[in-house]
């Protein structure tokens, strides 16, 4: 098994959570014009709700997806309910904005933090079917993660650019004054918005979870590759953004391999400053 | 004589649309030039395009001066204002945080004015600088000049005068009377016409206000579709078929 | 009085003072220019440790170390400022982000130099005499004082004019004949060059320099002190260090006895504090504390 197999078979793997955060993360981008910070949360959110849910309770694993994921998204209307929206109103301009996420990034991380505290936790009564591909062991839980990307990615290509409520939105994203006069109502579609990409971010975070640990550092520590990935994809491209994903995690599993992983990430880190200048791209 | 501007086969087109297709162009010739035509003509590409906003497609512009020809092409817009190629804007445009005096000062101090050892100096700057804010509060007719630029009609007036106060060889006027009273109107065109002849300063201005263009203009450049049509006095303009048709009929009806 | 100056005393000032410094110069960057820097701490660590690394490692004299430091600091920031110079406000925020994270990192990963989290030690101050604490913190607080002068009085002269004019509206102030570009770039390097030169005189303050002295939340504190004093008061950055990381870290933890199990929830309620000071000051205050009330449509 040659080394670039491997790292394209473990990149897809770890690109599979990274997918479903980057298109929960571009789709309020998209919508909402600012890079929401705040959002690394709602990753923690469901890891800890997946992990709560399976050791307390004793939950199966696959049953304790969909309440982790509403959750997730649940807390994501809400803070754009409680702080975004109302920030939205009072004109604040897109890098206000983004240093806002961050405060509640803040309030959200540290909060949790008084609850569960700093230790790791592990999905430990939960064991995964092994499977093996391509001369690789692949875990149940893996594939889980990449059918739901695939699941997921349908349906909101579907539901973008095949329903009523898509064409609105993105109508909504293009010119929000022209939308506001053709009669949609903002605050609905956007609400909408936020619980679908919180649903992605926390889906996204009970699989990084289970595939290593969790702690209430988990979103935080995404978030930047998260942000990379967007811009790089291309802000609200759905499929850019599957795309850039892919290549982050075979980059990372590849350099992970024949070093260690923080080069990885520096050198991604410097790849993306320098796409920044050549591309001059960001929203 | 001073300067004039030579435009040779400039071309610009955004998505497949041609907005620019100018074989051979002189402009300022005369004091002050009047460029009309109807709206999406291209008379506001035009000027982006002198200034150095927008580079061409292809073509070139060049500011003649002294028997010299300068390459002003694709030069950046700071390079071709200092230059003394000056425009001002159709749309309100205004620093939030200056006051009316700051807008001044602003353009009133030069390279050597500005940098980031430069802590003192600043009263003999303003001292400087005094008399002619004065003369210009005044002609302006600016009530507070410690305070900002509240109308837009007072905005319009500011953007006009940092202009001036750059004592450009060169001023591109577009659309000066948008959002301003007739009579300050008159005004305004009445102190650009002073400044033009006591600093050797052309003027091109963009207007749709025709009675103004008639009033002002010395020589007249008419633009539809992307390319300059016709030349001529106010009266040859004003009386050609070819206008009427084109505008004059849609404006004035 | 020298007696209340206990070393700990001592330590939690210069630290205080330290973000002082470093507010103030967000200020100029973000609240005067308009730069959106969130890679605060890229410059001041790799100031702290470019200097730590030279007078340790390689044994080079303190002043020359210093020099050297900051001239590295300087040279970096010419190249991040090359880079985002024409870039919109989010980009050049997730730049600036992204470096902050790589100096981070690689003073993890280059154990060769910094030794990594075990920690490169010690570094002296420059006079070891036993007061060698004390005239670090009088040091600090005279370069702090320098720039906070320094930013009261540039806004005032033809250059502060400029970068304000460019912040509001940098078209128009390019239509004005005023390079825009250069100075943006001028005023950043002089800035990121000086948050380094603070990072060296940091360095001493902390004596082992680890990893976790350089993560992302020394950009966040800034920033929070900057928004809730007023990004655009040459003061704000002062007032902003005050009630936030002046309350927490020295008036709390000097005088409220803090029992030791908690002392790690104090710290997690001083982030949460902080953040819920940003929102409100974001949401009813943008202009911080020191600025104008909330004007209408402003950004």
């Amino acid at each position: 098994m040659s080394l670039l197999t491997s790292a394209v078979v473990l990149g897809l793997i770890e690109a599979a959570p990274l997918i479903l955060a980057a298109m929960g993360f571009t789709l309020i981008f998209y919508l909402s014009g600012f890079m929401n910070i705040a959002f690394a949360e709602n990753i923690t959110i469901g890891a800890f709700c997946a992990v709560l849910l399976t050791s307390a309770l004793g939950l199966n694993f696959y049953m304790s997806i969909i309440p982790a994921s509403l959750v997730s998204g649940v807390v994501s209307v809400l803070t754009y309910l409680l702080i975004f929206r109302p920030a939205e109103r009072r004109g604040i301009g897109p890098a206000e904005m983004i240093i806002l996420s961050v405060g509640v990034s803040f309030v959200m991380r540290y909060g949790l933090r008084l609850i569960v505290g700093p230790e790791l936790y592990f999905f430990d009564n939960v064991a995964p079917d092994y499977y093996r591909f391509m001369g690789m062991g692949v875990t149940s839980f893996q594939v889980t993660a990449m059918a739901l990307v695939v699941v997921l990615a349908a349906a909101l290509y579907l539901f973008m650019f095949r329903t009523r409520l898509g064409e609105m939105m993105r109508g909504l994203a293009d010119n929000r004054d022209l939308a506001l006069v053709s009669g949609v109502d903002p605050t609905r579609i956007s609400a909408l918005i936020w619980f679908i990409a919180g649903v992605a971010g926390g889906l996204a975070g009970v699989f990084f979870g289970v595939f290593s640990f969790v702690n209430t550092l988990v979103g935080w520590n995404l978030i930047l590759i998260i942000i990379m990935i967007s811009i790089i994809g291309g802000v609200g491209n759905i499929r850019g953004a599957i795309l850039a994903s892919i290549a982050v995690g075979v980059t990372t599993s590849f350099i992970a391999l024949v070093s260690t992983p923080l080069y990885g990430e520096i050198l991604l880190l410097i790849f993306f400053i320098a796409f920044l200048k050549v591309t001059n791209r960001a929203t | 004589m001073g300067d004039t501007i030579e435009v040779n086969g400039l071309r610009k087109s955004y998505g497949g649309r041609v907005v620019n297709e100018i074989p051979r162009l002189t402009l300022s010739e005369h004091r002050i030039e009047g460029l009309i035509g109807p709206n999406g003509a291209g008379k506001t590409t035009l000027m982006s395009l002198i200034t150095g906003r927008i580079r061409p497609d292809t073509g070139s512009v060049r500011l003649l001066r002294d028997g010299a020809a300068i390459e002003i092409t694709g030069m950046s817009l700071n390079r071709v204002a200092r230059l003394g190629v000056v425009r001002t804007n159709q749309k309100i445009q205004d620093f939030e945080s200056l006051t009316i005096e700051d807008s001044m000062l602003l353009s009133l101090a030069t390279d050597r004015d500005e940098g980031p050892g430069r802590l003192f100096g600043e009263r003999d700057f303003r001292e400087r600088c005094d008399p002619i804010i004065a003369d210009y509060v005044a002609a302006m007719k600016f009530a507070d000049r410690s305070a900002h630029a509240l109308s837009a009609g007072e905005k319009k007036l500011l953007d006009i005068v940092r202009c001036l106060l750059l004592e450009p060889k060169i001023l591109l006027m577009d659309e000066p009377t948008v959002g301003l009273p007739t009579e300050q109107t008159d005004e305004v065109m009445a102190l650009v016409s002073r400044v033009a002849e006591r600093q050797d300063m052309k003027v091109v201005i963009i207007e749709h206000d025709l009675d103004l263009i008639w009033k002002v203009c010395e020589h007249v450049h008419f633009m539809a579709d992307g390319q300059i049509l016709l030349h001529g006095t106010p009266e040859e303009v004003r009386t050609n078929r070819l206008v009427r048709d084109k505008y004059m009929g849609e404006s004035h009806a | 009085m020298f007696d209340l100056l206990t070393s700990y005393t001592l330590f939690s000032l210069s630290t205080v003072m330290g973000f002082v410094a470093l507010a103030t110069l967000l200020h100029l960057q973000f609240g005067l220019a308009g730069i959106v820097n969130f890679g605060v701490v890229g410059f001041w660590g790799l100031g702290m440790y470019a200097f730590g690394v030279l007078l340790i490692q390689f044994e080079v004299p303190y002043p020359l170390a210093m020099l050297l430091a900051v001239a590295i600091v300087a040279a970096v920031s010419l190249l991040i400022g090359w880079v985002i110079v024409d870039l919109n406000d989010q980009a050049v925020l997730v730049a600036t982000l992204a470096f902050g994270t790589i100096v981070t990192s690689l003073v993890t990963t280059e154990k060769w130099l910094t030794e990594g989290v075990v920690g490169l030690g010690s570094v002296p101050y420059p006079v070891e005499t036993g007061d060698g604490a004390l005239w670090q913190f009088v040091v600090l607080t005279a370069v702090t004082a320098a720039i906070v002068i320094y930013a009261a009085r540039i806004a005032k002269t033809p250059y502060g004019r400029l970068l304000a004019a460019k912040r509001d509206n940098e078209p128009l102030a390019r239509g004005l004949g005023k390079n825009t570009s250069r100075h943006k770039l001028t005023i950043f390097v002089i800035t990121c060059a000086l948050m380094g030169f603070v990072g060296t005189l940091s360095a001493p303050v902390h004596r082992f320099l680890t990893p976790d002295l350089i993560g992302p939340g020394v950009t966040f504190s800034a920033w929070i002190a900057l928004i809730v004093g007023g990004k655009r008061h040459p003061l704000g950055g002062v007032l902003g260090v005050a009630l936030t990381i002046f309350v927490f870290d020295f008036v709390i933890e000097t005088y409220v006895p803090v029992p030791s199990e908690h002392a790690a929830t104090v710290t997690v309620i001083k982030t949460i504090v902080y953040g819920v000071t940003l929102i409100v000051a974001l949401m009813f205050r943008p202009l911080g504390l020191l600025g104008p009330g909330r004007k209408r449509g402003s950004r």
